[in-house]
């Protein structure tokens, strides 16, 4: 515990007001090309026809890439975990989001790619898209992905995300009131003020070098060398510095495509996406849509909770689905409810894919546990304060997944808020502390989700 | 056409209405000014130009025939860092570094100009400067620092040499 309170020489802070640290864009590749990718007007259509050969024959461009030229062109992020995979690198034979990118071109300088990227000749057969989740299940919804409107791919073979716990019938049955509310956070864009950008360097011993502004270097290492069917040792990265990321560089943006045009062209290559492309076709936080049920007493308990979880993953599953796993140990929030019923759905629509960003599927349900918790107190006409803390987890309390909690924090923290804000508390609950739960705070219905922390 | 940098005169080949930026970062090869947004809306490559700052990703080069630039390699050196380095260092007001360079040209602006460490002010002269991981409090600590002259013991917050390779920023 060195580090907490106290005041830590930062290595890179002296870099930083210098402008010594080098971004990758700040590396001087010489000779490297420019890289512009031919990208989807169209929410979801089919590619009728895809010709590049005009942009190919262009002076000043040096190389073209389309899906015929990637030797495993569909893969997913999690594929190494033994998920199929369902994105291809390029489209082929159809898009599924605004954006999504089809041909990318190589050339000596940024307007000779561009008017590449025009040159290619495309046609589409413009499709009816799904942009809203609670669609996705209707029998007449477009059918937008091979899997269905859905990720199917769960362990057991499930098609959803669910947790059952204690006794959910019985729970809304005792109750002397059913609270609801449906939260609808809407997509957020990690926003990086460094956008995707990547340098990748052919080497004389055969190698290639990728500066990349990757979150996750080794990760991006391994989707490279799967798409291009080579042996990780045929890839140095070099990372480390982020010019922001929040999430937005986990997933691979630019890498594998500025490999793929290296090597078709034996020259160095460089891709800086346009705000505009960081925008419209990098991933955001998903938009969720989330529907809760509470089954309560008047004073104040809450003994069960239904809810539907509907997670907008865009076109692509890419790390959705661990996005709800977390979300449903996490649907519960700070608080101990011992009866459950969740259901969590990954459902695919004609957006850009959704992705991690910080607290990756956990903010969505924080956001509507907490607003949900003030709506209970004011139904019941309870201090919002005092509901939160009755129902507060605390040691021996478990999670929705069965977790016993060893050090919950929080009473801590909302006593801290109470006190900060000036908001004042009985006695009772001014004192109450995170320890094991015993007396009035052990009502019967608590009393057979409590865990022994020892066995953590 | 010339163009002087940092106290240096250097002549220009890039055609007149490449940005300012284009010929820092490209041809000059001085990379603190950052390429963010190229529309003027991030602040990321800010410089100053005869003292002001400006954004250089709006400004055509062939409109600067005689006017002084200045970047962050223009202001002091790892071994003699100026007040304003000194107090974003201090304060952790740089945390992955990419809007830095745009902000300490902007916050050196607002000092040499008379600037207090009013928090309303500072917020007005740094309005328009983008950055996503501090939430501008330690940034806005930083500029009252430099603009009170608050001396700063850098040895506990700073470690003692700076490295030209990658530096892990927090993202």
């Amino acid at each position: 515990m060195k580090a907490v309170g106290a005041r830590v020489p930062r290595y890179d802070g002296v870099a930083h007001v210098t402008g010594r640290t080098v971004f990758v864009e700040d590396f001087d590749v010489p000779g490297a090309a420019w890289v512009k990718a031919l990208r989807s007007p169209h929410p979801h259509a089919g590619i009728a026809k895809l010709d590049a050969s005009a942009a190919e024959r262009m002076k000043g461009v040096r190389a073209v890439v389309t899906a015929a030229d990637v030797p495993l062109n569909v893969y997913g992020h999690l594929s190494a975990l033994g998920i199929p995979g369902d994105e291809p690198l390029l489209a082929e034979k159809e898009v599924r989001y605004v954006g999504q990118p089809i041909a990318v071109v190589a050339a000596e300088d940024e307007e000779i790619a561009l008017a590449a990227v025009d040159a290619i000749e495309i046609e589409y057969d413009v499709r009816e898209p799904l942009f809203d989740v609670r669609k996705a299940f209707d029998p007449d919804a477009p059918q937008i992905h091979e899997w269905g409107n859905w990720y199917p791919h769960f362990e057991d073979g499930y098609d959803h995300r669910q947790i059952r716990k204690g006794d959910i019938d019985a729970a809304f049955d005792q109750a002397d009131l059913i609270v609801q509310g449906v939260y609808r956070p809407a997509a957020i864009e990690q926003l990086p003020i460094e956008t995707q950008v990547c340098q990748v360097v052919p080497e004389a011993n055969g190698r290639l070098t990728i500066y990349s502004c990757t979150q996750a270097l080794y990760f991006s290492m391994g989707v490279v060398a799967a798409h291009l069917q080579q042996p990780l040792n045929k890839f140095k990265f070099v990372g480390g510095t982020v010019g922001g990321g929040f999430g937005g560089k986990v997933d691979t943006a630019t890498e594998t495509l500025c490999c793929l045009l290296a090597l078709k062209s034996c020259k160095p290559t460089k891709w800086r996406w346009t705000r505009e492309e960081e925008f419209l076709c990098s991933s955001t936080r998903a938009p969720w849509h989330m529907e809760v049920a509470d089954a309560v007493t008047k004073d104040g308990w809450i003994l069960g909770r239904r809810m539907i979880t509907l997670h907008d993953s865009g076109a692509y599953a890419r790390f959705s689905p661990y996005g709800v796993t977390k979300h449903s140990f996490h649907h519960t929030g700070a608080y101990t409810i011992p009866n459950l019923h969740f259901d969590g759905w990954v459902v695919f629509t004609n957006r850009t894919p959704t992705s991690a960003m910080r607290g990756f599927g956990v903010t969505s349900v924080s956001f509507a546990t907490e607003t949900h918790m003030s709506r209970i107190a004011e139904e019941l006409g309870i201090d919002p304060f005092e509901l939160r803390l009755k129902n507060a987890n605390r040691i021996g309390d478990t999670s929705p997944n069965g977790v016993v909690y060893t050090d919950p924090s929080t009473v801590p923290t909302i006593l801290a808020i109470a006190d900060h804000l000036g908001h004042e508390l009985p006695a009772d609950y001014r004192t109450m502390t995170t320890e094991p739960r015993s007396g009035d705070l052990l009502p019967d219905h608590l009393v057979a989700q409590l865990g022994n922390p020892e066995d953590h | 056409m010339s163009l002087t940098v940092n106290g240096r005169t250097h002549e220009i080949e890039s055609p007149p209405l490449t940005t300012l930026l284009d010929v820092l970062r490209e041809e000059l090869r001085m990379t603190s000014p950052k390429v963010g947004c190229e529309q003027g809306g991030c602040g990321a490559c800010t410089v100053l130009v005869d003292g002001q700052p400006r954004r250089s990703c709006l400004i055509p080069v062939g409109a600067l025939n005689g006017v002084a630039i200045t970047t962050v390699e223009g202001l002091g050196t790892p071994e003699d860092l100026q007040p304003i380095q000194a107090a974003f260092v201090h304060h952790y007001a740089a945390q992955c570094g990419f809007c830095t360079s745009g902000l300490l040209m902007a916050a050196t602006a607002y000092v040499a100009n008379g600037g207090t460490d009013d928090r309303e002010a500072i917020a007005h002269a740094l309005g328009g400067h983008v950055c996503r991981c501090t939430g501008y409090v330690k940034i806005v600590d930083a500029v009252a620092a430099a603009a009170r002259g608050d001396e700063f013991d850098l040895s506990t917050t700073a470690e003692g040499r700076y490295t030209t390779m990658h530096t892990g920023g927090d993202s």
